[in-house]
């Protein structure tokens, strides 16, 4: 645990460099956000004037970078123009909803590949393993807002099985006392099945076109990684002395196995939580990775810089998370 | 049948009667709910705050009143909104001095804030001194009006307000129907006011403390405002309440999925379609369909007139008949608007002294190569078209087929594709030789967008023109009282206009609002906005 700790410390000065880098990156982008917020019918060069200084950009960029790490250092990421809050604010208030669809969708993207790659490493060369092959050649074929405006064309305007699409809850609904932030859990925890119902409903399309675009990473390792461990020594002692095929394939087989999909799962939750984006945008859904793109196109600084902070956090921490998987997965490893 | 078989058919039939019931009570309620979908989003309830949305001022209209409000017309069958008729919203009656300086406003006696205190000429003056002092986005808007100074201002007695003006200005009582000049309860904001913030800047971005017809009920920036009526409010049209008991304005980014939404019937109004999604869902005819010309703005392409070679005026004659103006206007906005081109001027004088007016332009490749000989260039030249991400779905395919026709006549050309904010800094920069924008004008009178759109060396004047003549009869139009007089200087303007093409007016797209077959009394605004006061279910 101290070790964790460490090395979670030893990754600070990592954090601080990203946050001078996305700094300057913004003040160095062509685009003066000032501009482009005063933009109502007579917003003139006053306007502009007002704006810059509320932003804070009308100081020279050494003196702006010190008062925003002060800032940083005081809890405070600054303020977004688009919505008027606090970037603190709106990232607390959105980071819930994109872990939520993330994690659900990873959660389904593993149960569905692990599977998948164990089945198609049985037989390979197959009509199984081309099975698989084909179907996550399509996922990762088709990218993931064609998938969702697929799923939304086919569930929600045809059959009328989904809800509408429109962000994490029925909009008529209304919402549990906010405990954590995951709908799922806070809708358990108010003891409102209904509403858990209604949220899980919400979840199911947007978790179900980002699992399809990572299926395929996931069955491909699965699959490589368990061909390799099916056909080693301690395998075939094992098949040779009459255990059960069950016990063979996941006891020794797959838990020998699992650990490059680790690395990768860890690897594809960072990467989702940042791309998700334009299922973000499809499905209406109030995340972070729309917030950011939304803040990028219109230069809005602070947003920005507070969200690349937060994923470059939650990166270090989801491979501080994938290590300690490790030492749980394969008991030789150890956090160095 | 035994008797308890009897009582449990009876609780059967008594407990679907009630889940019948309240499905029917969920119904109502739903037909009391407007559901707006947009792609914008709100980002503050204080439509001053420098930054502020096109979607929080239509929630401002709802959550506050103003002094007057413009009425109504029909045009072609569609109701718009109509600058030559001011009615009273707060004020019960107003009238203008005969020499033009003054102007009087009776309050309603019975209007009362959200919060049960009656409107009193305090407040009023208190929010109009906000407007002209206070760093807001009112400011520039009032100094339109001639109103520049909180002096301007007098409370009379405790219902009457009187506006003072330096001279004569048409314009002047238009602009307090605008979107800023806000009535605001003073009593309420003066308590959240800091010796840094004395106008209550920041509270009054989360929070509302008006009049108006509608109360906030939630507030998430970016996701959904939810507004109830309030019952107490009587400046409708028809002196009552608005229709619908609550209104939801949420932001769903995806077009596809607005279109899917209000067809389906889980929204009532849309205003933020794709052409080709309009198109289709008219075709269907389950849904209702206005499309009005937003004859307040205008889509250009537009020349900076101080870089060379657009400096010179054959260049930008010749551009003028080199584009495909039907292709375009088929390609970026599948017709649905109202062209600015291929007009016939009998005798070559403008139609018109209004703004904008059709010009007399069209693809003619001949008389275009003529123009580039004449200015010295017969074998043209390169250079770039920009335009906006945000506006990538008319101004792209427009982009190609203006790259395509240009070099027919061997003028090169490179298409830039820029982020919103880069391109709104270029603008402001003037760096960019050639490129697509769009303006729009609250209070569209000739002498208004000449004044705004083509002097000074500001940002809204797209093509640089420094023209002095123009700006000398704009100015002198502005205070014209005689309207044959002020129609012959918008005569001349335009005459301006056409022989220094500084920039070329494509047409004017139109606003499609579409809405389930029950919504009525949808009206065209000057904000381009629905006033959901507007509306109501039949």
């Amino acid at each position: 645990m101290i070790r964790a700790g460490r090395r979670f410390l030893s990754s600070l000065p990592a954090l601080f460099g990203v946050l001078v880098f996305t700094f300057l990156l913004m003040r160095v982008l062509p685009g003066d956000p000032a501009v482009f917020f005063a933009s109502g019918p007579n917003a003139g060069k006053e306007e502009i004037e007002v704006i810059r200084k509320q932003m804070g950009l009308n100081k020279p960029v050494p003196e702006q970078l010190m008062l925003y790490l002060y800032d940083v250092g005081s809890g405070n990421l600054g303020r977004s123009m688009m919505t008027g809050q606090l970037v603190t604010k709106d990232l607390r208030e959105r980071l819930p909803a994109s872990l939520e669809l993330t994690l659900t969708a990873l959660l389904i993207a593993l149960l569905s590949a692990v599977p998948l790659g164990v089945l198609a490493a049985l037989r390979p060369g197959s009509i199984i393993d081309h099975g698989v092959r084909f179907f996550c050649a399509l996922g990762v074929c088709v990218p993931t807002f064609v998938s969702g405006l697929l799923l939304i064309y086919v569930f929600y305007y045809l059959l009328g099985l989904a809800p509408d699409p429109t962000g994490r809850v029925d909009i008529f609904a209304s919402l549990p006392p906010r405990q954590t932030g995951f709908l799922l859990i806070d809708f358990l925890l108010a003891g409102d099945f209904d509403g858990w119902w209604a949220a899980f409903r919400q979840l199911i399309l947007p978790a179900l076109s980002m699992a399809l675009f990572v299926v395929a990473p996931l069955a491909r390792i699965t699959r490589a990684s368990m061909l390799v461990s099916l056909g080693s020594d301690f395998v075939r002692t094992a098949r040779s002395l009459g255990l059960p095929w069950w016990q063979v394939v996941v006891t020794y087989a797959l838990r020998n196995a699992i650990l490059p999909v680790i690395t990768i799962a860890g690897i594809v939750f960072s990467t989702m939580l940042g791309a998700n984006v334009l299922v973000e945008k499809v499905f209406s859904w109030p995340g972070v990775a729309s917030y950011a793109l939304d803040a990028l196109l219109s230069s809005d600084y602070a947003p920005v810089q507070g969200f690349v902070l937060l994923m470059a956090t939650v990166f270090v921490i989801v491979n501080l998370l994938v290590d300690i998987l490790y030492g749980i997965a394969d008991p030789r490893v150890t956090i160095g | 049948m035994s008797v308890t078989g009897s009582r449990r058919l009876l609780a059967v039939v008594a407990f679907i009667a009630v889940s019948l019931a309240a499905g029917s009570v969920q119904a109502q309620t739903r037909a009391e709910t407007l559901r707006y979908v947009t792609g914008a989003s709100v980002n503050t309830l204080d439509p001053n705050i420098p930054g502020s949305t096109r979607e929080a001022f239509a929630v401002s209209l709802s959550t506050y009143d103003r002094l007057v409000s413009f009425g109504r017309k029909q045009l072609n069958g569609k109701w718009v909104f109509d600058l030559g008729k001011i009615t009273g919203e707060l004020a019960e009656s107003y009238e203008v001095s005969a020499d033009g300086l003054k102007m009087t406003f009776r309050l309603r006696k019975d209007a009362k804030f959200q919060d049960g205190t009656p409107v009193t000429a305090e407040d009023v003056k208190w929010s109009l001194d906000r407007v002209v002092t206070a760093p807001v986005l009112g400011k520039a808007q009032l100094l339109t009006g001639s109103m520049t100074s909180a002096d301007q201002f007098k409370v009379i007695d405790p219902l009457t307000i009187e506006v003072t003006l330096p001279k004569p200005d048409k314009l002047a009582l238009p602009n307090l129907a605008t979107v800023y000049p806000i009535i605001i309860n003073s009593k309420v904001a003066k308590e959240h006011a800091t010796a840094e913030d004395p106008w209550a800047l920041a509270w009054l971005k989360e929070n509302t403390a008006g009049s108006g017809a509608y109360k906030i009920e939630t507030f998430k920036p970016g996701e959904q405002v939810i507004m109830s009526r309030n019952t107490a409010w009587n400046r409708g049209t028809a002196d009552k309440s608005a229709f619908f008991k609550r209104v939801i304005v949420q932001s769903v980014p995806e077009p596809a999925t607005r279109a899917n939404l209000v067809e389906r019937g889980d929204a009532d109004l849309v205003i933020d379609l794709q052409a080709s999604d309009v198109q289709s869902l008219e075709a269907k005819g389950k849904l209702k369909v206005t499309s009005t010309p937003q004859y307040n703005a205008v889509t250009f392409v537009s020349m900076n007139n101080q870089i060379p070679p657009f400096d010179n005026v054959n260049v930008r004659r010749a551009v003028a008949f080199a584009l495909p103006y039907e292709d375009m206007f088929k390609a970026a906005l599948f017709g649905r608007g109202s062209p600015l081109f291929g007009a016939t001027w009998a005798d070559g004088k403008p139609s018109s002294g209004a703004y904008p007016i059709p010009q007399p332009v069209k693809l003619d490749l001949d008389k275009a190569k003529e123009y580039l000989k004449a200015a010295g260039m017969p074998d043209g030249f390169s250079t770039t078209f920009s335009f906006n991400v945000g506006q990538a779905s008319t101004a792209e395919p427009m982009a190609a087929l203006v790259k395509e026709s240009l070099a027919k006549i061997g003028i090169k050309v490179d298409i830039q594709k820029l982020p919103d904010a880069q391109m709104s800094t270029q603008i402001n920069e003037k760096k960019l030789p050639f490129f697509t924008e769009g303006i729009v004008a609250w209070l569209p009178s000739t002498d208004y967008f000449y004044r705004n759109f083509y002097t000074g060396n500001q940002r809204w004047n797209y093509s640089s023109i420094n023209n002095p003549e123009l700006v000398e009869i704009a100015q002198k139009a502005r205070f014209e009282p005689d309207a044959a007089k002020y129609e012959e200087d918008g005569i001349k303007l335009n005459a301006i206009h056409f022989s220094e093409i500084p920039q070329i007016p494509l047409w004017q797209p139109s606003q499609d609002a579409v809405m389930a077959s029950s919504v009525e009394g949808y009206t065209y605004q000057f904000h381009r906005q629905v006033d959901y006061r507007d509306l109501n279910r039949k």
